[in-house]
């Protein structure tokens, strides 16, 4: 059902653009609707990378005309035809993708796309010091359709449809399969995908192989349209702008973005470079440059997300003020003052002699504990105690300069984050990232594929999840109409999707007011009962002292002491941390 | 517009086949005053300064034929030039020539397109629509294709640096008594050098007795000239071929020859192209620095052409007339010859007429006849070799076209 429905507007769209295609007769407008869908795939392959993950690919021409020069290179000089050169394109194409990105990955943000240019411009280097300045395709006269040299326009033009109707379907299946949830968590933010028990390297290379293949079979295509393929034309910076260019007019991490981006830019270029160009030669590029100008000022995004924004505007006048007072849901009682819970004496989580020094600086020292089943962990300390980089040593995020971490008594110490998350441990951040346009149950999955097998049971987890926080009247609600504490309520559904054993909230509270704190404290405590193993950051002591079963308090990065909330309190040595020595023997008093 | 003019001449056919020769002398009278010559440079971009030069070549001529009464087999009809857009790169050049065959189904031929691999990509279009098409691109490429619709007047990169050597060597044997022996090869990477550096590694050196002592390619734009300086002053070649594409290069190397001491002539220099004899030359560079430099080049303005460069210099402010502004204004004879030939304005019959035409001796193009062989490629094309000249580069060879003296700098 689904799928069908999301079949039909490519569907329809295709059909379309082939009768208008049909109906022109003019060779020189049925190169330009050849042209579009060659733009628009482009775009899309590269959509498929950075759209979704977010890591923006400047070099896509180096798939773009490796797959142009396998597909004219392998018509010279082996004879064979482009019918076979064009998926063979695609897979040198998909093998450049990978190897480019498993040095790249390492790479994050600016760094990323910096060396992403580089590489076409590279290639292009070498394919001029080869020798392959101009290469032409062989004209042949014998057996035109064999080598996929029509005489009818038309065909080209319903090829290259084909091809984009193909990268669409394969765009929308991977949008809503856990392959794009994963590209899309990245996007939001790598360390919480990582967190989440996303594999993120994999995913990334997985997302650069295919975005590889398709740029490359598409630049294949492309030589056969051009017929002539220089370094130029295909490596050129150029080339990667125009993935850019149509993907960011039409709109960003959407399927439809690069294919609105191109029907309407490069007609739009054509026509001004026929009909202005012909009046002020050069103005064309002026004109054009303008637009792009215009769109972006105006749809910062894209013109397809400016537009949903304006549909759902006048489709939704008024969010009604009644579903937003009962987000708490009825199957969260308010329990307080915490009646302690008798720990169960299993220890689930055993840190041993951890630490880890940046440089001269001891961020955690020889620190040690131990997390019982059921129980809530606080740990506490002033500003630059460590609890955050403690946090990041037992989820994986930093490897331990010493010491181990036991979970469930197997020493995980140094494993990648989404390791640790497989064997039970969630975590939430300080800084939330929602995923602001995606509905709250959208968000949620994302954190429940580490357990589900399906895609259909990754629903099912995180609905459960967000039953849980109280959330489930909002939960088709997108992520930025919400209020923080929702949001914070979101993040913890989404680490209680992926069914951890174990769950380190980092600051949970942050940014609450009071009584929208007590709703949270209420969610974690039910969840403790639940039977999950809870370990909290967190700076406000008083909605601590209420929640937590037992404090660890750490100050420059070791251990002060640990215990139950009304001796921790009352400690000098606490105190002293938090407020200074003069306030110490206040407390004493 | 296509169908309507079908419908015109198969009626007149019909007419002139009923009627008789009466009728036919009236569809003589009919003909139509304009016939459409298309010109395909670029005129937009980075290459729209040799483009606009094209476009003023073509211009003359047009009005030049119109002045002396058209077409005559056409009754006098008058040429019209049709400008396009080739843009700077090879897809929008491509979808340019796309454009003038779709939408300008009336041209009977057209020149084009500058770069060789724009040439390249728009004759794919025209070969197919029957377009006969006229460049001044060298590259071999071009008429290797076994197009017929395809018409190279310059003589190919290969066959210009055959030409060239044996006539640098002569004239230096003849200007400084010595014959040189080795030399260095400084070339960029774009396709036009790499094919004359070719031509001349694998064999022509040898061939000429010429030693090779350094060989360096480089990538344009040049950050830094010195270290290609400092292998020349160290080897002492007796010439050097200095190949660039890029204005900037030419100046910085130039001006770090005369830094090391090796400028105006210490060291010989020789390129190949229009790149180091373009006007925009003199912007950047001063002209003692050129004083000496030696260029060849596929066309020149020449013997013979003083009125005409005397036309370009008052009508479009251009100091000298290069290889963009001869050529293309000799195209438009051409293609007004194979009109007359033809005797009449169809595409067709005017590619037919070109490839059977023998039109003599060539005034516009160096040597050679206004004749193509079976490939398209004018027989007995030559070339020119063109020296500046106290801020001028003038043509120096060949001698039957000479404006002036070659002199050998002087060591």
């Amino acid at each position: 059902m689904l799928r069908m429905r999301s079949l039909l507007p490519p569907l329809l769209f295709t059909l379309a653009y082939a009768g208008i295609s049909l109906g022109v007769t003019n060779s020189y407008y049925q190169l330009i609707l050849t042209l579009v869908p060659v733009w628009a795939v482009f775009g899309l392959s590269w959509n498929l990378l950075s759209g979704y993950t977010g890591l923006i690919s400047f070099g896509h021409a180096a798939f773009f005309g490796i797959g142009a020069y396998a597909t004219a290179l392998g018509q010279i000089y082996f004879d064979i035809s482009p019918w076979l050169l064009i998926p063979v394109a695609a897979i040198l194409g998909g093998i450049a993708g990978l190897l480019i990105g498993f040095p790249t990955f390492r790479l994050q943000g600016h760094y990323f796309a910096l060396a992403m240019l580089a590489y076409p411009l590279a290639i292009l280097y070498v394919f001029e010091w080869l020798g392959f300045q101009e290469v032409t395709l062989p004209i042949k006269r014998e057996a035109p359709i064999a080598y996929m040299q029509f005489a009818d326009p038309h065909l080209y033009t319903l090829l290259g449809l084909a091809l984009m109707l193909a990268t669409i379907v394969l765009t929308q299946v991977i949008e809503r399969s856990r392959f794009g949830m994963a590209l899309l968590a990245i996007k939001q933010n790598e360390a919480a995908a990582e967190a989440a028990g996303i594999n993120t390297l994999a995913w990334k290379l997985r997302a650069i192989t295919l975005s590889g293949a398709i740029a490359a079979a598409i630049g294949g295509f492309y030589a056969q349209v051009l017929l002539v393929v220089t370094p130029g034309s295909v490596f050129g910076m150029l080339v990667s702008a125009q993935a850019l260019t149509v993907a960011m007019f039409g709109g960003v991490g959407t399927v439809w973005g690069p294919v609105i981006g191109s029907v309407i830019l490069i007609p739009l270029a054509e026509i001004l470079h026929a009909e202005a160009g012909a009046r002020i030669p050069g103005i064309q590029g002026v004109i054009f440059g303008l637009a792009i100008v215009c769109v972006i000022l105006l749809a910062p995004e894209g013109l397809f997300w400016k537009l949903r924004d304006l549909l759902r505007k006048r489709n939704a006048p008024k969010a009604t003020a009644s579903d937003i007072a009962e987000t708490v849901a009825p199957n969260v009682t308010t329990l307080r003052p915490a009646s302690p819970r008798p720990a169960t004496g299993e220890v689930v989580l055993e840190v041993r002699n951890l630490s880890r020094s940046f440089g001269g600086l001891k961020a955690v020292q020889d620190v040690s504990f131990k997390l019982h089943k059921n129980e809530i962990l606080g740990i506490i300390g002033p500003n630059g105690a460590g609890k955050t980089t403690l946090f990041n040593l037992l989820n994986g995020f930093l490897k331990p300069s010493q010491g181990e971490v036991l979970i469930g008594g197997r020493d995980m110490s140094g494993q990648r984050p989404h390791v640790i998350c497989e064997a039970g441990i969630g975590r939430t951040f300080q800084v939330m990232r929602p995923f602001l346009r995606m509905s709250i149950l959208d968000n949620v999955v994302v954190g429940a594929y580490v357990r589900a097998r399906t895609d259909d049971q990754a629903r099912q987890f995180a609905a459960d999840a967000v039953a849980r926080v109280g959330l489930s009247a909002v939960a088709d609600r997108v992520a930025g109409e919400l209020s923080t504490k929702e949001l914070r309520l979101m993040e913890l559904a989404r680490a209680i999707a992926g069914q951890p054993r174990i769950l380190l909230l980092d600051e949970t509270l942050a940014g609450l007011g009071h009584g929208e704190a007590d709703e949270v404290v209420a969610v974690i405590q039910q969840l403790a009962r639940d039977g999950i193993t809870i370990a909290i950051i967190e700076h406000t002591m008083q909605a601590m002292v209420r929640l937590v079963d037992r404090f660890l308090v750490l100050d420059h990065g070791a251990v002060i002491t640990e215990g139950l909330p009304e001796v921790v309190t009352r400690d000098s040595r606490v105190v002293e941390a938090y407020l200074g020595k003069k306030w110490a023997g206040h407390a004493a008093n | 517009m296509t169908a309507k003019s079908k419908i015109t001449i198969s009626r007149r056919t019909l007419l002139a086949g009923a009627s008789g020769t009466l009728i036919a002398s009236r569809a003589w009278a009919q003909q139509p005053a304009e016939v459409k010559v298309g010109l395909l440079v670029p005129i937009s971009g980075l290459y729209a300064r040799p483009g606009t030069v094209m476009r003023e070549g073509a211009e003359m001529a047009i009005d030049h034929i119109n002045a002396q009464g058209g077409v005559k087999a056409l009754g006098g009809a008058k040429l019209k030039l049709v400008v396009l857009d080739s843009g700077d790169t090879t897809e929008k050049a491509k979808n340019a020539a796309q454009r003038m065959v779709a939408q300008e189904t009336d041209l009977v031929a057209a020149s084009g397109a500058y770069l060789s691999s724009f040439t390249l990509a728009v004759t794919e279009v025209t070969e197919r629509a029957n377009l006969p098409m006229l460049t001044l691109s060298y590259s071999d490429l071009i008429t290797e294709r076994g197009f017929k619709y395809v018409f190279q007047t310059a003589a190919t990169a290969g066959s210009q640096a055959k030409q060239a050597l044996p006539q640098l060597i002569k004239l230096a044997e003849t200007a400084s008594g010595k014959r040189p022996k080795t030399v260095a090869i400084l070339t960029d990477n774009t396709g036009a050098s790499i094919a004359s550096a070719k031509a001349m590694r694998e064999g022509l050196l040898a061939e000429n007795q010429l030693q090779l002592i350094v060989d360096e390619t480089f990538t344009p734009p040049l950050a830094d000239a010195t270290s290609l300086v400092q292998k020349i002053r160290s080897a002492k070649p007796d010439l050097l071929f200095f190949l660039p594409t890029v204005i900037s290069d030419a100046k910085l190397l130039l001006e770090k020859m005369n830094e090391f001491g090796l400028g105006q002539g210490k060291i010989p220099t020789i390129s190949f192209g229009i790149a180091i004899a373009e006007p925009d030359m003199l912007q950047t560079v001063s002209p003692e620095l050129l004083q000496g430099v030696l260029t060849c080049v596929a066309s020149w303005g020449a013997k013979g052409h003083e009125a005409l460069i005397a036309e370009l210099k008052t009508r479009y402010k251009e100091p000298w007339m290069t290889q963009n502004a001869i050529s293309t204004y000799g195209d438009m004879w051409v293609i007004k010859d194979a009109l007359e030939k033809a005797g009449k304005a169809d595409r067709v019959a005017v590619g037919e007429a070109l490839r059977t035409m023998d039109g003599g001796p060539s005034k516009y193009y160096p040597l050679g006849e206004i004749k193509f062989d079976e490939k398209g490629r004018r027989v007995g094309a030559g070339m020119t070799i063109v020296q500046w000249q106290t801020g001028v580069p003038v043509t120096v060879f060949p001698p039957e076209l000479a404006l002036a003296k070659p002199f050998w700098p002087k060591s």
